[in-house]
């Protein structure tokens, strides 16, 4: 399993627009990927599920957690890490 | 046969009835044999195939046109795919063996129990979009067409119940040649888009989803008020006609509507609009109106629950509007409200008589606290453009002075918060109490502006109560009594170097808009629908025919002998 944490850098947070460009490259991998609001605590949930990822209420500057588990796992970490870095091209 | 129905939006039209009859979702927990497993898999797996295509197809129509409502749509899809969703709903048809339908109905309403509890407004608008996509999980389910005025396939004229503003904001209004509906209002909010758009619109058509058929032959006389099925040739030949002629006079008068109003000698008419909520649809006029002279503030205690709206909510909806119009004046009414609306936020005893009762300023005036909360808002708001704030159901001096020294006791808190506001705001007056109206050469020194009530200034004039039908007759619009009593006020006003403005009924009635000019009003402000009306009128008259026509009604005797007058005037000017 891979794990990395990260911030939200997006003003507007993982809402709306940035939350399904998230899913959609999430979808993208093979490998079963959580995400977890590190700031609440929490459970993590499926990264694959829009609606799940919207009840974190990830806004600008919560700390998250991105681990997944199967053939290409890291490449999916590290992708999703850095398009939440990116800050889905609001920044 | 021909039915008598309201006018909501005038026009005619003819074509074939669209009867709008949206899915409604009934489904109850079912248990399947094991042996059908596999077939409600298929059904769900197919469900969810046609939905995908009808989201695809919805975002291609309306991508070009609409980018955001297509964003809505992507939104969509994303919803339809969502892993866990589409993981469940499996799962509980493979492990519990139920239905496909119950499975969907199940998980969805699981998910918007989820999403419901979250804290966050912004997510919780988004439980909207899981009821919708779970509808139409549901009809695909059942193998149903998706019966919607988003994508439709031709020309016709939609047959509702009622047209909400989820139905009418994706409505694919260039094919809609017009709407019958059961419910409404000419003030309701299909009613608002109907007339935006141009399209005939009438309600209070009797059962019509019953007794309007899909495909039928409809004409709908939004002229007259009324709807005709199965026309004969003849009727369809002579409607035919009057279509023709409506259509010719609206294109040529919506051609006014971006110009600005001047006479045929020049002189500059600022046209103002009327607004409650400032949405993005109620101030798209800013382009081409002088201003907004009437923003009903109400709108912000009827939406408020059962609290009183806070400062932060009003700040916010009043600077939304300044910074709309720029530096053009923006003119606030504050609350006016009274014992004859009951609200959640704000429980009013009953009165004998609430026209006459505590209502508007004078119940500000006894509760200071809601006053002062709506002067704060209003005077931070000032700081971003041009606000103008006006009192409504002013009755004498005292009343002016009263809520000015409120207005004065909130910009001292103000100062001594360091909180920035423009400390040069206008203070008016609404004029619809008849006494002010007789002493406005006073109020003129006293106010910064006055704008004329005319639905109320006509109902205290006339003492006709303008809610009860017993008396309607009694409620004259073109009373000369209330003809001469604003040609006074303007007149005062004037003297005063003082703006007054008319935001009543009269102010977007082309009938009365010549009057109005002839009086010397150089400011008129009006519903959105309006304005292209006016401004033709407008473009189509002199100033001295204005004052001419003024003085020739103030001396006629009845109301009925002035109306007759002023359609002859408005229908020899362009207007019918």
């Amino acid at each position: 399993m891979t794990t990395r944490e990260t911030t939200v850098k997006n003003k507007t947070g993982l809402h709306a627009r940035p939350a399904s460009a998230f899913v959609e490259t999430a979808n993208k991998f093979k490998s079963a990927i959580k995400i977890k609001n590190v700031d609440k605590g929490t459970p993590e949930v499926n990264a694959k599920s829009i609606i799940k990822l919207l009840t974190l209420s990830m806004s600008q500057g919560t700390t998250i957690s991105i681990s997944a588990e199967g053939e290409d796992e890291v490449e999916a970490v590290n992708t999703l890490i850095e398009l939440v870095d990116s800050g889905f091209g609001e920044l | 046969m021909k039915y008598d129905v309201t006018v909501v939006s005038k026009g005619i039209a003819l074509g074939k009835a669209y009867v709008y009859k949206p899915f409604v979702p009934d489904v109850t927990e079912t248990i399947v044999d094991d042996a059908n497993v596999e077939a409600e898999l298929a059904i769900f797996d197919k469900a969810l195939a046609s939905a995908e295509v009808e989201l695809n197809n919805l975002v291609d129509m309306v991508m070009k046109k609409d980018p955001d409502k297509a964003m809505i749509f992507e939104a969509h899809k994303a919803i339809l795919k969502d892993d866990d969703i589409c993981t469940d709903i499996k799962d509980s048809i493979s492990g519990m063996k139920y239905s496909a339908e119950w499975a969907i109905m199940f998980v969805y309403n699981q998910n918007i129990e989820i999403l419901s509890a979250v804290d966050d407004p912004l997510i919780k608008e988004r439980v909207a979009d899981l009821y919708d996509v779970r509808n139409r999980m549901l009809r695909c389910a059942k193998g149903l067409e998706e019966v919607t005025l988003a994508s439709l396939k031709e020309q016709v004229v939609v047959v509702a119940d009622d047209l909400f503003p989820s139905d009418t904001v994706v409505m694919d209004k260039e094919k809609v040649l017009g709407i019958i509906t059961e419910k409404g209002g000419v003030t309701s909010h299909s009613a608002i888009i109907a007339r935006g758009y141009g399209i005939p619109a009438v309600f209070g058509a009797k059962d019509p989803l019953n007794t309007i058929a899909m495909g039928q032959s409809v004409i709908v006389d939004a002229i007259e008020g009324a709807y005709i099925l199965d026309p004969t040739a003849e009727e369809t030949a002579e409607y035919t006609k009057k279509k023709d002629n409506f259509d010719n006079y609206y294109a040529e008068t919506q051609k006014y509507l971006t110009k600005p109003a001047v006479t045929k000698d020049g002189v500059h008419i600022d046209i103002d609009i009327n607004i409650g909520a400032p949405s993005d649809e109620a101030l798209e006029p800013a382009a081409y109106t002088d201003g907004i002279g009437l923003i009903r503030s109400e709108f912000l205690y009827m939406d408020s629950g059962d609290k009183l709206p806070d400062e932060e909510t009003q700040f916010q909806a009043y600077k939304k509007a300044i910074e709309a119009f720029g530096g053009k004046p923006v003119t606030l009414r504050t609350m006016d409200i009274g014992g004859d609306k009951q609200l959640p936020c704000l429980p009013l005893p009953k009165e004998d008589n609430p026209f006459l009762g505590k209502r508007a300023l004078r119940l500000c005036l006894d509760r200071i606290d809601i006053f002062k909360t709506q002067l704060r808002a209003a005077l931070r708001a000032s700081a971003y453009g041009n606000l103008w704030i006006m009192f409504p159901m002013v009755g004498s001096i005292d009343d002016i002075r009263a809520g000015k020294a409120v207005v004065d006791e909130v910009k001292a808190e103000l100062d001594s918060e360091n909180i920035e506001y423009n400390k040069d705001v206008k203070i008016g007056i609404m004029v619809e109490v008849p006494s002010i109206g007789l002493m406005s050469d006073i109020a003129a020194q006293e106010s910064d502006f006055c704008s004329i009530g005319s639905n109320d200034l006509i109902q205290y004039t006339t003492a006709t109560d303008r809610i009860n039908p017993e008396v309607t007759k009694y409620y004259q619009s073109y009373s000369p009594a209330v003809l001469r009593l604003i040609r006074f006020i303007v007149k005062n006003y004037n003297a005063a170097g003082k703006s007054a403005c008319i935001c009543g009924e009269l102010g977007g009635d082309t009938l009365a808009t010549a009057v109005l000019v002839g009086f010397g009003m150089r400011k008129l402000s009006m519903s959105a629908s309006n304005i292209a009306g006016v401004k033709k009128l407008i473009a189509n008259i002199t100033i001295e025919e204005a004052e001419k026509l003024a003085d020739e009604v103030c001396n006629m005797p009845t109301s009925d002998e002035v109306e007759a007058r002023l359609k002859e005037f408005a229908n020899a000017h362009g207007i019918i």
